[in-house]
Formats: C-alpha cells, sequence, structure tokens
C-alpha cells in the first residue's frame, strides 16, 4: 500500500510560500502594469532598493567570496579552505540574484545584452557592468567542481578537474582583480552626482569607501551563513573559524571610520555632522549600526566566545551596512530632488525573493553537493613507517580535504 | 555645420507659453500645461515672482548624460544637440541622476519606458530650420543661432545694459553649454541649480576610470607576488620538514641497527 505523503506544513515552508507568492504578484505588477503601479521610483528618485538593496547590498555582501579564495590560493591561509566552497558559493549566488534582479530593475530588460557590443568606455556602469558578467563567469568555474565531480563517467570528470586544477590560481587572481575593481566601482557611479549629494555622504574617495566597507560586510555574511548551516543544515566545522574572521572585520571597520572622518574633513562636510536635519539622524544611524555597536559587539569576549555572539553582531553589521549603501543612494539625493521615496511593497516583495530564491539554492548546494568537508577530522599526522614498509621517505600527507 | 546654440533672454519673456505648446504640438503630447519638466513636456515656462524662466535640456558641451550611459545612446552632435538613441538604450536611468539640471526624465507609465529630453529640434536643425520654439518665440526671448554669434550677442547685450546680471548662464556652468540664459534678476532666486562647477562632470568620473589600468597592473603584480611569496614559503617549509623527517628517519635507523 502506498500512501500519499504531502509535505509537512511548517511556519518556515509556510513563509517561503508567502514570499514567492508575493514576489509573483509583484512581478505580475511590474511586467504587467508597470514601474508606476508596481514601484514608487519617480523622476526625482530614479533608483530605488532595486539598485540600493538588490545591487549595491547584493553585490557588497558577496565580497566574502574573493577575500576568502584570495586568503587561501593567494596568500596560502590553509585554516580557511574548509569554507571555501561555502564562501566561493554565497558569493556566486548573490551576484546570480544581483543579475537576475536587472530583469525587473532595467526599464528595457530585453535589452540587457547591449553593453555587451555598444560600448561607452567614459561610463562608470558600463565598467561595473562588465566586471560584474565576468566575475559571475569566473565565480562559476570557481564552483564549477563541485558539480562537475558529482559526474559519473570518470574519464570526463578527471579531465576536467585537471584543467580546472591549472587554471585555478589564474582564475582567483582575475576574481581578486575584478571583485576589486567593481566594489569600488559601484561607489563610482556616485562621483559624478556632484553638487547633488548631501555632503555628508558625497566623495572624490567614493571608491575607496566602497571598497573597504564591502570586505567586513562580506565576511559578516560568511559568518551568518556558516552558523545557520552549522545549526540547521547539519554541517560540522570548527566554530572557531567564525572568531577568525571577526578579527578581520575590527581593524578593517576601524580605518574605514577613519578615512570616513578624514575625508568627511577633507570635503568640507564636518560642519554637517550635527545640524539639526533629518540627513543627520540617517547618518548617525549608519555610524552606530555600521561601525559604533559591530565593533563593541566583535570585542566583548563574552559575546566573541559564541558563535550566536558573531552571528548576532554580523547581522548588526549587515544592517549598519545596508543603511550605509540606502544613505548614498537614496537619502543623500533627497534634498536635492524632493522625491520622498519610500519603497512600494512591489518593490520590497521582489527584493526579498530574490534573497529568499539564494538562501534556498544555498540550502539545496550545501544539502545535495559537497560544500563542506565531509568530517571535521583532519587526516592524521602521517606515521614512521620506515620499519614495516622500508620506504626511506614516508608518504607525504596529501591535502587532506579537498 | 557650426555649432548651434540657444540664447534665452528672460528680460524679454511675456510668459505666452507658445514655446511650451508648440514643442508638445510637434511632439504629440497632450496639451496641458505642466509645471515641471516631464515625458510628455520637454519644455515648461515657470513662473518665478514676476519672471517667467524656460526649462530644457542645456545641452551640455561635455555632457554628464552621455559619459553616465553604459550604452552610449546619448551623445552631443557636432550640431550642438545632446541626442538620444532610444534603440540603444537599456533603461537603467543613470543619465536620470547624472543630469546637473535633472533634465531627462522617465516614460514611468508606459511598459516599455524610453528616457525624455529636449534635442534641440535636431531634425529640423540639420534640415536647415530653426528649432520650433525660437520660430514661434513672439517676442524674441529665445534665438536660436551658431554658439560663437550667440555667446557674442549676450556679452554685448550686457555690456549695453547695466540692468542684466553679469552673466551668462551656462557659459561656464559643468564646462559650457549649448543654451544661455541672460536675467536682471540673480539666476539663484530664479531657481536655477547654482551647485555646478565650472569643470565638466566628466572629468570627476574620468578621473576615478584612469586608475583601472594602475589597480590591475599593480594589484595583479602585488597578488602573482604574494602567491610566489607564499608558494615558495611552502615549499621552503616542506623541504625543511622532509629534511627533518629524513634525519628523523636516519637517526631511527641508527638506533634500529645499533
Amino acid at each position: 500500500m502506498t500512501r500519499l505523503r504531502l509535505p509537512k506544513i511548517t511556519l518556515w515552508r509556510v513563509l517561503v510560500g508567502v514570499i514567492f507568492a508575493a514576489g509573483a504578484w509583484a512581478t505580475y505588477l511590474r511586467f504587467v502594469k508597470g514601474f508606476e503601479v508596481a514601484t514608487n521610483m519617480s523622476n526625482g528618485q530614479p533608483w530605488g532598493i532595486w539598485v540600493a538593496v538588490a545591487t549595491l547590498c547584493g553585490v557588497g555582501l558577496s565580497a566574502g567570496g574573493f577575500a576568502i579564495a584570495g586568503a587561501v590560493y593567494l596568500l596560502g591561509m590553509e585554516r580557511y579552505r574548509p569554507v571555501l566552497r561555502a564562501a566561493v558559493i554565497i558569493a556566486f549566488l548573490g551576484y546570480l540574484s544581483v543579475v537576475a534582479g536587472y530583469a525587473w530593475e532595467l526599464g528595457l530588460p530585453w535589452n540587457f545584452w547591449h553593453p555587451l557590443v555598444m560600448w561607452n568606455r567614459s561610463s562608470v556602469l558600463f565598467e561595473v557592468v562588465w566586471c560584474i558578467i565576468l566575475y559571475t563567469m569566473v565565480l562559476a568555474l570557481e564552483f564549477s567542481p563541485a558539480l562537475v565531480e558529482r559526474i559519473p563517467w570518470a574519464p570526463v570528470r578527471e579531465w576536467y578537474l585537471r584543467w580546472h586544477h591549472r587554471i585555478l590560481i589564474a582564475l582567483v587572481l582575475i576574481g581578486v582583480l575584478l571583485s576589486s575593481l567593481h566594489q569600488s566601482f559601484l561607489g563610482g557611479l556616485f562621483i559624478i552626482f556632484k553638487g547633488k549629494m548631501y555632503p555628508l555622504w558625497y566623495s572624490n574617495y567614493q571608491t575607496t569607501l566602497f571598497y573597504m566597507s564591502a570586505i567586513p560586510a562580506g565576511m559578516a555574511m560568511i559568518i551568518m551563513a556558516l552558523y545557520l548551516s552549522v545549526r540547521s543544515l547539519n554541517v560540522r566545522i570548527d566554530l572557531r573559524i567564525l572568531d577568525d574572521f571577526s578579527r578581520i572585520i575590527t581593524p578593517i571597520l576601524v580605518i574605514f571610520a577613519l578615512f570616513r572622518f578624514a575625508d568627511l574633513y577633507k570635503q568640507h562636510a564636518l560642519g554637517y555632522l550635527f545640524l539639526p536635519v533629518e540627513e543627520t539622524a540617517y547618518f548617525w544611524l549608519e555610524m552606530a549600526l555600521f561601525i559604533a555597536a559591530p565593533l563593541v559587539l566583535f570585542n566583548l569576549p563574552r559575546l566573541r566566545q559564541q558563535p550566536i555572539g558573531l552571528y548576532w553582531a554580523s547581522a548588526v553589521l549587515i544592517a549598519g551596512f545596508m543603511v550605509h549603501r540606502i544613505n548614498v543612494s537614496i537619502t543623500s539625493l533627497e534634498r536635492a530632488t524632493h522625491a520622498g521615496y519610500v519603497p512600494k511593497w512591489p518593490e520590497m516583495a521582489v527584493t526579498i525573493m530574490l534573497v529568499a530564491a539564494a538562501v534556498l539554492a544555498f540550502r539545496g548546494a550545501v544539502l545535495h553537493l559537497r560544500i563542506f568537508p565531509q568530517t571535521m577530522q583532519v587526516a592524521p599526522p602521517p606515521l614512521l613507517l620506515p620499519r614495516m614498509t622500508g620506504q626511506v621517505f614516508p608518504a607525504r600527507p596529501s591535502a587532506a580535504v579537498n | 555645420m557650426k555649432t548651434k546654440a540657444m540664447l534665452i533672454d528672460i528680460t524679454k519673456c511675456i510668459g505666452c507659453r507658445a514655446c511650451e505648446q508648440i514643442c508638445k504640438e510637434i511632439h504629440g503630447f497632450p496639451q496641458e500645461h505642466e509645471p515641471t519638466l516631464s515625458a510628455t513636456a520637454l519644455t515648461v515656462v515657470q513662473e518665478r515672482g514676476d519672471k517667467f524662466v524656460r526649462r530644457m535640456c542645456m545641452q551640455c558641451q561635455d555632457p554628464a548624460c552621455a559619459s553616465a550611459c553604459p550604452v552610449g545612446a546619448l551623445t552631443k552632435t557636432a550640431q550642438g544637440a545632446v541626442r538620444y538613441a532610444g534603440g540603444k538604450c537599456i533603461g537603467c536611468r543613470y543619465c536620470m541622476i547624472a543630469c546637473p539640471f535633472d533634465v531627462p526624465k522617465y516614460e514611468w507609465s508606459k511598459l516599455a519606458p524610453y528616457v525624455t529630453k529636449c534635442d534641440m529640434c535636431a531634425e529640423r536643425v540639420l534640415a536647415g530650420k530653426p528649432t520650433a520654439c525660437a520660430e514661434v518665440c513672439p517676442v524674441g526671448a529665445t534665438i536660436f543661432g551658431d554658439r560663437d554669434d550667440l555667446l557674442a550677442e549676450a556679452h554685448k547685450r550686457i555690456a549695453e545694459n547695466p540692468a542684466y546680471v553679469r552673466k551668462i548662464y551656462g557659459e561656464m556652468e559643468v564646462g559650457g553649454t549649448s543654451v544661455f540664459f541672460l536675467s536682471d534678476v540673480p539666476f539663484e532666486e530664479l531657481g536655477f541649480v547654482t551647485a555646478p562647477m565650472t569643470q565638466p562632470l566628466p572629468t570627476l568620473s574620468a578621473a576615478a576610470l584612469g586608475e583601472v589600468p594602475t589597480v590591475v597592473l599593480v594589484g595583479g603584480s602585488l597578488l602573482a607576488g604574494l602567491y610566489w611569496f607564499t608558494q615558495r614559503r611552502q615549499q621552503v617549509a616542506a623541504a625543511e620538514a622532509a629534511e627533518k623527517e629524513d634525519k628523523n628517519v636516519l637517526r631511527f635507523r641508527d638506533k634500529e641497527r645499533s
């Protein structure tokens, strides 16, 4: 007797259902009714949260991919290898969701391929588009062994993995360069808005600021993803690695904050720090969530000892990072444009759906591919075996994982 | 063809809005007056106190919109107009924010929305005619002609009449434009954007983009160097470890033998 088993209804499944239903309805509004019905974007604020969150935050939060790939392959930090694949797939899915988001964001999405053949090399956005496309391809290649090793046909599999191994270092190097370029040039997009942006956010060094803010955000993203993987996906890794990542965050945040204020001084914007206007509140909210709170939280010994402490500290940092990106792209323009932009629900629904899709894909990958090492145990150090085998040179330990 | 331009003398404008109407007519837009530029109003006449101020694309000499556009849909043409090629546009709307005068507007209500802005009647001008708004202006507040001639004319008017503000708006702004304004009231009181500096905005992003080759070369060599260094260190460490092991093995054997 076969019994039809319906999937169990859980809170999370209901939530996923609601997110995708709302996303589908929002998508209908966007493509059948148009921007005017689906969004609150206007001539005053032509970029809404699809740019501010889905792109600027999405790309920034994916920065962990190049940082960890670079650390492991170029700097030889082998202790991060167990989470390398996770970092790469988080970045890959992040970029995929950014690219997919442009189906909603672009006014004429069917022309998405135009930048590939119609070049304008004086455009910062042109530079960013190319870097993002190329880097997404690099990430796909970096990640590909996780899929290829599932191919049951050994000759193909081994042929591919051998080639992959040969070009891997070059790929990682190109990936770090491409990332550095477009992470910073996302900020470069705002350089041409001189005179329109509120002085607390305009900077000639927006490129540097975006680059420096992306790295802690990307690290925090990886901490959260790793913690959740361990908690709910039965992944077994040594959580002390999270503490390692958090150690990188503090110095970068300090340098970022120093640079930020030095830059405000140089742009003669220090006078705006305490003006009784709305922008001031947004500025200090950004400073509190992105700089002050993470610096305190990541340095509380009691909190650091527990992975969940690091998890929540990362969540605060990411919230602050999002405030930072939204401030640069939306808050800063409000005074010049008086657009009064607040996102409409379909804009939120599409953004949340993109995030949910990336999370589900990550979950699927962790459950069905070899993203994390299968065992916590690193192969024991080789025993000296000459007495038993007569070998002069004991076999070297081959790479224990991966 | 010499670079064309328009000169708008605010002291002469009587606010009849003939320019607005003819512009809407030739573009097939509904005739109602709109307070600001929109997808169906490429020029508007705004009331500022007892003055009337026309707003429209300034046709910058080095336009921020054209440098921002990732696909080069906006171009500064030899005739002076900044033209938009809708066929190239992807709808990213970067030009709208990049414009220091907030000129490009978007067809938000359409399913295939395009950017709209004044192109200084590019087709008419190519056919040897003046812009429609200049042609229709009953008092000569808007005149059309060669850019050099109009600049000379503007300077002449300022020199002859002390009532004018000693400034031609558009001569220096963001590196110069092809639409000039003369006024007897300070421009900031008339709602003109006074923030734009005399430097063309594209030079700002060009400076940032100029760093790309440096980043690639220096960054690339730095990373390659680091890779080489860590590899070498690992090799040395491995070799040293092997040496040590060998010694141990030998010692072990010696012990065995003895």
